[in-house]
């Protein structure tokens, strides 16, 4: 009552600026100019001609842009066609067997973390994700040792069975957080239901994480993808190389074509931009699973 | 018809006494269940377990330049001697102190103000999100060579900026000059990861119960007070977990300074990993950078146990809720 | 339809008995509640009895047939949960047949039973749903539908209608009673709440503690409650129970108040079993119905003081202290009585209860 009679009184009051709320849009106007500008300038370079991005000072806008040398990336007929088209092959494939073995085996895991109580369940599991805490270089030595001596090196099964172990300990994470959240009493309906303890697992639990398979499979794939470190050490051959080592040795011999390099790094960067824009969701859940308290 | 009641627990049938006990029991009891992690335990044993102890073991020895092991010599602790006397030691701790907190720091302080923004609901809020997220999706080679030619000393575009707005006379040196390369590094580095920070955070601040912001708004507290009694408090969690995840990830980053700059000029942008990474296959001095790689693990080990600290938590709060 | 027979069921983990020692007989075609406290073993037991759990001692047979070591498919039961427990990513209509699909029935057999089960629980026009657009209510029927298909040898139930809502439990209620009616069926059914094993079942096991207690009638746990245990479990208010003291011998036997002195003397039959005591103490029961109050002292009452009173309607109950144990008594709804009142309560000795004070079993003449 007091409120209702003081408004009817007082003069409206001018609504008093939301200081907050312009702090916020001038933030964010930064932060998307910060990230947007380099790969703008990126997309802007790779459609100059060599001459052109060769100015000083620069062409704000390219004044004849040219698709040239997206042309020549993708045309198997000249030589560096052929290299980046295996490169973006090698990338493919390395990282696909990454992603497909990786649920295959990160699944069964994961089911086990979150359903079964055996003993050393919990030290296994920390052993699993602290693999997460060292890094890729100190492996290199002793890994490139282990390859040598199983005959793996200078084959992409080197690649993908350490990209395997990267992707291991967050997927198997990822995917015990969907498990949890599946009632146990399904799959126990399920094997009253007549089905096999398997079949429970493969009938009702599968289809119903899915998302969380998908999630789990556009990390490895991002990851495999966008590895370097092993693929730079283990592959010596031309012919076996991924993208980011690729480009790399392919570019350093022609290290003033910057046109070229940036259509070939826009080029690298579209499948997983892709996969991301189209999976953003379980990106995102993939993300922040487990750090977040639900 | 009764049954007799209050009998003390305990196994009374001879079948129950006769089952195994202890932990070997308990193992037996559960050997399927093993099966399940049996090919992720394998994977992890040959790929993990084995290079720890060989890391550990070549870390006391002398080792040839072509890695043949049955040539390597027992050095004791010479190797880390060696690491502890040498001058570049310092300057790349210190280089990798700076690289770590810096970049932790400023991408955590602009994930959170990422997040604080985009926390209302306006149009575009999920396009502006997928935006901010694309540089940590592409590949840090890509965002290397991106930035390399925005840094470019002739032809960069932020030099070329800085002269046109009068800054300088002319461009800047940007990845040639030990006062700068670091700093440069760092900027790329946060360019790629804050949004990771904001999407952590996005995430937490969904958790913070509207009711207590209402109840607060009540009460009279200011927009700061409502961040700082309120929503902080529930980010803490979060907050922690990813700045844990970020520091581990920027202690680890090696394609950004190695594509870069190799650590150039004169080691002005060598971090721990890269160092390392030059000592063993640019310079084959295996034994000595096995010795920089445990004392990485030790460094490594200790902001683990904070890790798993964070998310066991996190998990304990699940199951309770 | 078949009898299913518990002896000796045990489940530990470790040193936990989360089942200890069970035994009892569900005979064909009967519906028995597994009664007891949250905690208690009969969820356990339960699914011990479905195999969903293996089982540490003792044996199981269903139809005279020991399912020790048999899949819970191998079993031919069917169970409906506390949560429904319906496959989120399936139709209604694939829920019911799931069960006969994985028993590999022909399709037109299935597709016959399924409807024939959607017709007895009314749940035809839901068939093509998902289970998260169906109510409450609606997903039971369909939990109970999937059950039915198969025509299985027991039916076991876990506290199916606790999420319901108040109404809506007490409708099921009858709902189920007449499908066991209905199909003949054997039933194990699991609840919590005491007022739906009285009025279900036909026997009721007791459990606490991982023990049964008693395995009986509702009538007859009602009426010769086994131990304290039972005695305040099983009835709504629940029975007041009352420690004493024994004094007196032969006949001459009275209960005496360790905190206010009042002696309530003993019938003979009483007093026999009061002096069966192992250690000179006993626990004194009353039902709310056996016990009257009066505002003046009556031969065969003792004193008291009014803490509440709640009128419910038809009854009213009060509550009132005696010997520092609160005593439940029900009254006329127009008994004029107010809190703080201090008044005496009659005991009928012909339907008092006694425990022993140790042990808490119920006392037996000596």
């Amino acid at each position: 009552m007091a409120t209702i009679s003081e408004t009817a009184i007082r003069p409206v009051v001018r609504k008093p600026i939301d200081w907050w709320r312009w702090a916020g849009r001038f933030f964010l106007t930064f932060l998307l100019l910060f990230t947007v500008l380099p790969m703008a300038w990126m997309v802007l370079t790779s459609v100059k001609s060599q001459f052109a991005a060769m100015q000083y000072p620069p062409q704000w806008w390219p004044t004849e842009p040219t698709l040239n040398n997206y042309f020549k990336l993708l045309d198997p007929r000249n030589r560096i066609g052929q290299e980046f088209l295996r490169y973006f092959w090698n990338s493919f494939y390395v990282s696909l067997l990454t992603t497909i073995l990786g649920v295959v085996v990160a699944v069964p895991a994961a089911y086990a973390f979150s359903r079964f109580r055996f003993p050393g369940r919990n030290f296994l599991f920390f052993a699993v994700l602290v693999r997460n805490m060292f890094p890729a270089v100190v492996f290199l030595m002793p890994l490139f040792l282990l390859m040598r001596w199983m005959g793996l090196v200078n084959t992409h099964g080197s690649l993908i069975l350490t990209y395997l172990t990267f992707g291991l300990p967050l997927s198997i994470w990822l995917l015990k957080g969907f498990y949890d959240n599946i009632p146990i009493q399904l799959e126990q309906a399920a094997r009253i239901d007549g089905a096999t303890r398997f079949q429970a697992f493969l009938f009702i639990v599968m289809p119903l994480s899915t998302p969380g398979i998908i999630a789990t499979s556009i990390f490895s794939f991002i990851g495999a993808w966008n590895e370097y470190v092993y693929a730079y050490t283990f592959l010596s051959r031309d012919h076996q190389m991924t993208l980011p080592v690729g480009i790399q040795r392919f570019f350093t011999e022609f290290a003033t074509d910057w046109p070229g390099l940036m259509a070939a790094t826009f080029m690298m960067s579209v499948p997983v931009v892709v996969l991301f824009l189209v999976l953003q969701k379980y990106f995102v859940r993939a993300l922040t699973e487990g750090a977040v308290k639900h | 018809m009764s049954i007799a009641t209050g009998r003390a627990a305990g196994p009374s049938t001879s079948q129950a006494a006769s089952r195994a006990s202890g932990i070997l029991g308990r193992v037996i009891a559960h050997r399927t269940d093993y099966l399940y992690v049996l090919p992720a335990l394998i994977v992890m044993l040959v790929v993990i377990a084995f290079p720890i102890y060989y890391t550990i073991e070549l870390s006391f020895f002398r080792t040839p330049p072509n890695l043949q092991m049955r040539d390597k010599i027992w050095t004791g602790l010479d190797n880390y001697v060696t690491v502890l006397r040498s001058p570049v030691f310092h300057e790349v701790t210190i280089n990798t102190i700076i690289w770590t907190v810096a970049s932790t720091l400023v991408a955590f302080l602009l994930g959170l103000g990422a997040a604080l923004s985009l926390h209302r609901e306006f149009v575009g809020r999920g396009v502006m999100r997928a935006l901010l997220l694309i540089p940590y999706v592409v590949s840090a080679v890509a965002a290397s060579y991106v930035w390399k030619w925005l840094y470019h000393s002739d032809f960069g575009v932020i030099g070329a900026i800085a002269v046109q707005l009068g800054l300088t006379s002319e461009p800047i040196n940007f990845l040639d000059n030990r006062q700068t390369v670091l700093a440069s590094l760092i900027v790329v580095n946060i360019w790629k990861e804050f949004s990771f920070a904001m999407v952590m955070l996005m995430a937490g601040l969904q958790t913070v119960p509207e009711q207590l912001l209402r109840a607060a708004q009540v009460d009279g507290a200011s927009a700061w007070n409502r961040f700082w009694h309120v929503t902080f408090p529930h980010l803490r969690g979060v907050s922690m977990v990813t700045v844990l995840l970020l520091m581990v990830a920027n202690f680890n980053s090696f394609i950004i300074p190695f594509v870069m700059t190799g650590g150039g000029p004169a080691d002005a942008s060598h971090i721990w990993i890269t160092h390392i990474y030059q000592l063993a296959f640019g310079r084959q001095q295996w034994g000595v950078a096995s010795a920089y790689a445990v004392i990485l693990f030790i460094v490594m080990m200790t902001l683990g146990y904070f890790y798993v600290k964070a998310l066991t938590r996190g998990d304990e709060n699940r199951a309770g809720g | 339809m078949a009898e299913v027979v518990l002896k000796d069921v045990m489940k530990n983990y470790g040193s936990l008995y989360a089942v200890n020692n069970v035994s009892f007989t569900v005979e064909h075609g009967e519906f028995v509640a597994l009664v007891g406290p949250s905690g208690c073993g009969k969820t356990t037991t339960l699914n011990l009895v479905a195999g969903l759990i293996p089982m540490s001692g003792g044996d199981i047979s269903i139809g005279n047939r020991i399912v020790n070591d048999l899949d819970p498919k191998d079993r031919d039961i069917a169970m409906v949960f506390q949560n429904y427990a319906l496959y989120p990513n399936k139709s209604v209509f694939k829920n019911l047949a799931f069960p006969l699909q994985m028993r590999k029935l022909p399709k037109a057999e299935i597709e016959a039973k399924v409807m024939q089960a959607a017709k007895i629980l009314d749940i035809t026009h839901l068939l093509e749903r998902r289970p998260r657009e169906l109510s409450g209510g609606q997903q039971q029927r369909v939990a109970l539908g999937r059950a039915l298909v198969r025509d299985p040898a027991v039916f076991l139930m876990d506290e199916p209608l606790s999420n319901l809502d108040a109404k809506l439990r007490v409708a099921m209620r009858s709902e189920i009673k007449r499908f066991h009616h209905n199909l003949n069926a054997t039933v194990i059914y699991v609840t919590h709440d005491q007022l739906e094993a009285v009025t279900m079942a036909d026997k009721m096991a007791v459990m606490h503690g991982g023990v049964l207690q008693q395995y009986d009638s509702p009538a007859n746990v009602f009426a010769n409650p086994v131990n304290t245990f039972v005695a305040s479990f099983v009835g709504s208010p629940a029975m007041s129970l009352i420690p004493l003291d024994v004094v007196g011998k032969g006949t001459d036997v009275a209960l005496k108040s360790p905190e206010e002195g009042w002696e309530l003397p003993l019938s003979a039959q009483n007093a026999r079993k009061a002096t069966a005591s192992s250690q000179g103490t006993v626990v004194l029961g009353a039902r709310h119905s056996t016990l009257k109050l009066h505002k003046s002292p009556v031969a065969g009452s003792v004193p008291g003081k009014v803490y509440t009173v709640e009128p419910t309607g038809d009854v009213t109950f009060a509550q009132v202290f005696v010997s520092g144990a609160v005593v439940n008594v029900s009254l006329e709804p127009t008994a004029p009585i107010a809190p703080d009142e201090e008044v005496f309560v009659e005991f009928d000795q012909q339907r008092l209860h006694l425990f022993d004070g140790q042990t808490t079993n119920a006392l037996k003449a000596a």
